[in-house]
């Protein structure tokens, strides 16, 4: 399965379905119950779940998909998403003998460290891209608890993917597909 | 020399090479001003957001199974048929008064700018982006029912901003929240002009006006008419914080905008067949920039 793209193709789908679903709620009923200030980025979870969870030369390429996917919802586009996805799993394939996702509480903490990575890593684009610092200081403050939010939801989310990707009691980071 | 070895690796390190090399040049080339679809991006786009456009009627629904159905539990078992009734009446009254509520609404809209010559296209919000950082709304009504790319979007109360991204039955609007969307002001007190960017989920800011304009706080900002994208005196917002700084040529304007967004349901998009006609000189203007620049490389 390791390096062979069409046994990923299947749980990718299903992926994809949950993300489109995740995406629709986030986008038309969050807005609608008056949280039109904060979306929950449920894009960057699933895409941190890839870089923990699986480990496959097509990681980066899936991630692309995924992003691509995202852009159907957010004129954001797949590219920012997409660099900061891949850097960030090339920086876990480096420690992931050094973190372990034993419980809820270690999940929920590392995912937290995790995403204010990829909030470095976008905010360094848009400041290159914009030379406005005053932007991401403003985006930081919706960060926060988005981020908090998605950090407390792995647990659950990350138990779903196992079951699609079959990586159940495979803890470690460094678990293989 | 592990690298070169194991095939995964090598696979890997290959394949996050193109795909991060990919995303850094579509960085580099996006834009955030607009967006033309393909025609695959066309069909997903028009297929998710029925989904959207379901889950914010199924929400309505439910909300209103609560409000009439599910709070009335406690009602006393004798009065059962008669609160029945009384739900049925208050929930046909409520309709009605939502009916009724639609209507003025949208009348409101539709009388809105008889004056101005362009044709009015009403469309509901669905959905909002997936992303915080972009204050871009989702209608439905798209190519087929003639919006245009960058056509203007007002409701009754002022400006919303304009069509970015268009397929064939639905439309992104960048709003006025969103700092890349920018819109040349005018305060219609003192005449003065301005750049309108997008400041945070709530404000606007006004840019690049002069230090001795006499603006004050409660000063109406209206659409200046350049730029080719709005009209010439839409409401924008009002003025509710001035920053003059005790050096510099220039003061910051924080503009409320007149729409509330939190409360946005319907629309109006305004078009011109003028609009395709702009469209046609902008494109040409940017052919000859092309030609030029072709020449110059020779």
């Amino acid at each position: 399965m390791k390096g062979n793209f069409a046994h990923l193709i299947r749980p990718l789908g299903i992926t994809l379905l949950i993300l489109i679903v995740l995406e629709i709620l986030s986008t038309a009923f969050l807005p609608m119950v008056g949280l039109t200030k904060y979306r929950i980025p449920f894009n960057v979870l699933i895409i941190l779940y890839m870089g923990f969870k699986l480990e496959t030369p097509f990681t980066s390429v899936m991630i692309l998909i995924l992003q691509y996917t995202h852009s159907f919802f957010s004129i954001e586009g797949w590219e920012m998403g997409t660099v900061a996805g891949v850097m960030i799993c090339i920086i876990i394939s480096y420690l992931k003998d050094l973190l372990h996702l034993t419980s809820s509480v270690i999940t929920i903490v590392v995912t937290q460290i995790f995403q204010t990575l990829w909030f470095l890593i976008v905010s360094s684009l848009i400041y290159l891209k914009t030379d406005d610092f005053s932007y991401i200081a403003q985006k930081f403050w919706r960060f926060l608890p988005e981020s908090i939010v998605i950090s407390l939801l792995a647990p659950l989310i990350f138990g779903v993917l196992d079951a699609i990707w079959k990586t159940e009691g495979e803890s470690g980071l460094g678990s293989s597909v | 020399m592990r690298l070169i070895e194991d095939k995964d690796r090598r696979q890997r390190a290959i394949l996050n090479f193109i795909v991060l090399f990919i995303s850094l040049v579509g960085v580099a080339k996006r834009n955030y001003v607009l967006d033309k679809t393909s025609a695959f991006e066309d069909i997903l786009i028009d297929s998710f957001a029925p989904l959207q456009s379901s889950v914010t009627s199924v929400r309505s629904e439910v909300g209103n199974f609560f409000d009439h159905y599910i709070a009335n539990i406690s009602a006393s078992k004798n009065n059962i048929e008669l609160s029945r009734k009384i739900e049925d009446l208050e929930n046909k009254i409520f309709e009605f008064k939502e009916l009724s509520k639609e209507n003025k609404r949208l009348k409101k809209l539709l009388d809105f700018g008889e004056g101005i010559s362009y044709r009015k296209v009403l469309a509901q919000v669905v959905a909002w982006d997936a992303n915080s950082d972009f204050k871009v709304i989702r209608i439905n009504k798209g190519l087929k029912d003639g919006v245009q790319l960058q056509a203007a979007v007002v409701t009754s109360e002022g400006l919303v901003g304009y069509i970015y991204r268009l397929t064939d039955h639905f439309a992104d609007i960048l709003t006025v929240l969103d700092a890349n969307n920018r819109v040349d002001g005018l305060i219609q007190r003192v005449r003065s002009h301005g750049i309108i960017e997008g400041y945070n989920n709530e404000k606007s800011i006004m840019k690049y006006i002069s230090r001795a304009e006499p603006i004050i706080l409660g000063d109406i900002v209206i659409t200046s008419g350049l730029g080719n994208i709005y009209p010439k005196g839409i409401k924008v917002g009002t003025v509710s914080h001035i920053e003059r700084e005790s050096y510099g040529i220039t003061q910051n304007v924080e503009i409320t905008p007149a729409v509330d967004f939190g409360r946005l349901e319907e629309v109006v998009i305004l078009l011109s067949d003028e609009d395709e006609q702009k469209r046609r000189e902008w494109e040409a203007l940017d052919q000859m920039d092309e030609d030029a620049d072709n020449k110059e490389k020779k």
